[in-house]
């Protein structure tokens, strides 16, 4: 076969299949998800997500179980969405011998009526400042957060302060002011909801959930430094929304949209690889069964119908759960447990073409067996082997995706059966996360579809018969 | 009747059988003995502490008589291929030993006991959904074929390729999710209500708690066996003796329920107990998503705990009932269909 005969067959099989409609489509998705690959750098909104998905101190800033920001169209209560502050004004003060003084003050426009779940402030430098950190209200009030705290600064990591955490008896002393004593009694201390008393009117129920304060907030923070090589530099303010990115954040504050993201190349390599492993070895089984028939058919034909006989799921959780298997593996073994498929109709096929007269003409002429089985019969069965691999694909992936959400998976990849994992075990389903249940599902539904689409197609060009009456 | 070929047929299974009892045997082999050999020092230690005056070398002693007899006793001091032939024995004759660490509902040990209990409620769960998909699946299949390339023909073919490669074990936790959790109208899992109900009312609880799964298995299942069905039937309806039948004047009606359906019925037959026993041990996490306690769940559970007894036990059943079903296809299709005669000799 020369290439412009392979050019010409090729042609053939494009003009083919570009009748049908649902093909196409299922083309287009799969080129979307190729793009999707390979601009993940620009698409993913986290540096260093792929390493840093299972390490909790890379996502400790964001919030907790956040809904995704376009939720707020939908909601009449608007929710805050994440954001960083990084501009600040900086004013030194008269230094007084040693002790030097630093303010830093942040604007903050706050116009939702649900606060955030945290503010977060992060400085670098070095040293043990006292620090104090205050917010002005737009009704001119002000909470002292933290007063005059010594704050450990290494110069690795800097420091980090949640308002959350540290703030609770200073929120609470300023709702006591406005709050009646009977909602006041049913609070605990150190229990209290930190954000919504700062962002709430200053009135009754502050502490039960008032109408939300709008305006613009000044976050000050002064530092006091005492000594000569202490510094304190970048600080940053990072509010934890309460919506937060395309597709909300999970138990482990990691932004759900970059995992659904990250798990793509995982899909298709886990699909395609396993796919083409196994048909590879069922075609050329079948292949050889039929070609070469007799005893060694009926040898190969038993073994065939011993594998038949396993029930390959079980087995393969069982075989995941002995040896805990990387993901190569996995697909290794998914591969040698999955070649079944095409075995009996391949066969038949062969057995037709094995009495075609072309294959007696090259037997006349000295082919080999190599030769015949690998260039006369094997290329005439490649369309069925296509179809027989797009339409492996999507199995591939949901046993992957089984064997995840079982917790026998390979936990250092981010697959869409490990997010699933995560959100049946951090009672996603309870809670009704659904942010959290339904794009990794859905993933993994439309990857099938995908390769669904694209082998049926293949399966009505080569039964044209099947089209209609 | 071909008694040689029902013979031959049942043989051969056997023989498939035993290779893969083997086979998972030297599987489970050294994760099982690292079990045992843990609960012997186990137990033997537990007898020590019970005895407080011995003298250490009298403990010494006694630690490696107990060794001894206890290593005699499952067989580890014989060679690796003998304990692996002799557990492939026990097992094909049901003797399954004692689970690890889980107990049936009556607190028995028994391996066998433990999966029994298990099997009506998997078997009543899936041969529902099944026997719903395939009347549902039969009858838009049907509708599919006589107007091949119409507008439900599209519509539902389409709808096989969406639904490809979702996952039931998904669905249902959307479902669960869904009606269970938030409009709260199905319960969230189960078998049934706590307290229990008896007589007629338990019946009928268990009936409500089975809705939800079914539910999911069939909005999946049900594409698939229309597809199928479709192009059994389109296949027949385009033979020549379907021709002459309506060349005859026969009612289409009869034509297509009479000799056509007659006709399909062997590959019809076929996807239908396949698609049962694929679904029973396809759906191994679904059962846990729901938690009805049938022998996914059980299998689940017992891969968590490692209890090997308990799987090896489960794996045998179900390739037993894998192999049984398929054995009795073939023999069913001889009846079905004169004009096939597997196996036979051509």
């Amino acid at each position: 076969m020369t290439l412009k005969d392979r050019k010409d067959k090729f042609m053939e099989f494009w003009n083919e299949y570009k009748k049908v409609k649902f093909g196409l489509v299922g083309l287009a998705f799969l080129i979307i998800l190729l793009l999707l690959i390979i601009f993940e750098p620009l698409i993913v909104p986290f540096e260093g997500a792929t390493e840093a998905w299972s390490d909790i101190a890379y996502w400790q800033d964001y919030p907790q179980n956040s809904r995704p920001v376009w939720t707020n169209f939908f909601s009449k209560d608007k929710r805050t969405p994440s954001v960083i502050l990084e501009d600040f004004k900086e004013t030194e003060l008269p230094q007084r011998g040693q002790v030097r003084f630093f303010e830093y003050e942040f604007e903050y426009d706050y116009n939702y009526d649900i606060a955030p779940k945290d503010m977060i402030l992060r400085f670098k430098g070095d040293g043990k400042p006292f620090v104090t950190i205050s917010i002005i209200r737009p009704d001119g009030k002000t909470i002292d957060l933290i007063r005059n705290r010594e704050m450990i600064i290494s110069s690795i990591d800097g420091a980090r302060v949640s308002i959350q955490n540290n703030s609770g008896a200073n929120a609470y002393n300023f709702a006591s002011n406005y709050e009646s004593a009977e909602n006041l009694s049913g609070v605990a201390r150190d229990r209290i909801d930190v954000m919504p008393v700062i962002m709430s009117k200053a009135d009754v129920g502050i502490t039960k959930g008032a109408e939300a304060l709008k305006g613009t907030y000044t976050i000050k923070i002064s530092a006091i430094l005492r000594e000569p090589q202490e510094n304190i530099e970048k600080p940053i303010i990072t509010m934890s929304g309460a919506v937060s990115g395309l597709m909300g954040t999970d138990n482990q504050k990691r932004d759900l949209f970059t995992g659904i993201i990250l798990g793509i190349k995982w899909a298709l390599l886990i699909g395609l690889l396993t796919s083409f492993v196994s048909i590879t070895i069922g075609v050329i089984y079948g292949v050889i069964c039929a070609y070469f028939g007799g005893i060694v058919d009926v040898i190969m034909q038993r073994i065939f119908e011993i594998f038949y006989g396993i029930p390959m799921l079980p087995l393969l959780i069982v075989v995941s759960a002995i040896f805990s298997p990387s993901i190569w593996l996995l697909i290794a073994i998914m591969g040698l447990l999955y070649w079944v498929g095409p075995v009996k109709t391949v066969r038949s096929i062969g057995l037709q073409i094995r009495e075609e007269t072309f294959i007696e003409a090259s037997q006349a002429l000295g082919a080999g067996h190599f030769r015949l089985i690998f260039k006369h019969m094997v290329p005439l069965l490649l369309p069925y082997t296509f179809a027989s691999m797009a339409l492996l694909v999507p199995g591939a992936i949901v046993a992957e995706a089984t064997i995840s959400l079982l917790g026998l998976g390979d936990t250092t990849i981010v697959s869409w059966g490990q997010i699933l994992n995560s959100a049946f075990r951090g009672g996603a389903i309870i809670n009704g996360y659904w942010w959290w249940v339904v794009p990794p599902g859905l993933m993994i539904a439309i990857t099938g579809m995908t390769f669904a689409f694209i082998g049926f197609a293949m399966d009505k060009i080569l039964h044209p018969k099947l089209k209609s009456r | 009747m071909n008694w040689k070929y029902i013979i031959k047929r049942l043989l051969l299974t056997v023989i498939v059988y035993v290779i893969l009892v083997f086979i998972y045997s030297v599987l489970f082999n050294s994760v099982l003995e690292r079990t045992i050999r843990v609960q012997i020092q186990e137990k033997i230690q537990a007898e020590i502490m019970a005895m407080t005056d011995m003298p250490s070398d009298q403990v010494r002693n006694y630690r490696e008589q107990r060794m001894k007899q206890e290593y005699d006793r499952y067989e580890l001091d014989k060679p690796v291929l003998q304990r692996i032939l002799n557990r492939t024995k026990r097992t094909l004759t049901f003797d399954f030993g004692n689970a690890t660490h889980m107990r049936s509902k009556t607190g028995e040990q028994n391996a066998w006991t433990i999966v029994k209990e298990t099997i009506p409620r998997t078997v009543i769960l899936f041969s529902t959904a099944t026997i719903i998909n395939l009347i549902i699946g039969i009858m838009v299949g049907i509708k599919k074929a006589q107007k091949a390339g119409g507008a439900l023909d599209k519509a539902t073919s389409i709808g096989t390729m969406i639904v490809f490669g979702m996952p039931a074990w998904w669905l249902g936790m959307l479902l669960i999710m869904f009606f269970g959790y938030t409009i709260k109208i199905f319960p969230p899992g189960g078998i049934q209500s706590t307290p229990p109900f008896d007589g007629f009312r338990a019946f009928l609880d268990q009936g409500y708690h089975m809705v939800l799964p079914v539910i999911t298995l069939v909005i999946l299942g049900f594409w698939g066996t229309s597809f199928l069905t479709r192009n059994v039937v389109l296949g027949t309806l385009q033979e020549d003796f379907v021709m002459s039948a309506r060349a005859r004047g026969i009612p289409e009606r009869a034509v297509l329920y009479g000799h056509t359906l007659r006709t399909a019925a062997p590959p019809i037959t076929t996807m239908a107990v396949m698609s049962l026993v694929n679904s029973i041990f396809g759906n191994i996490v679904f059962e846990g998503i729901f938690s009805w306690p049938g022998m996914g769940n059980l299998y689940f559970t017992a891969v968590q705990q490692q209890d090997v007894p308990v799987q090896i036990t489960l794996l045998a059943i179900l390739t037993g009932m894998q192999l049984l079903a398929l054995a009795i296809l073939d023999i069913v299709y001889g009846f079905l269909d004169p004009r096939i005669k597997v196996g036979g000799r051509r």
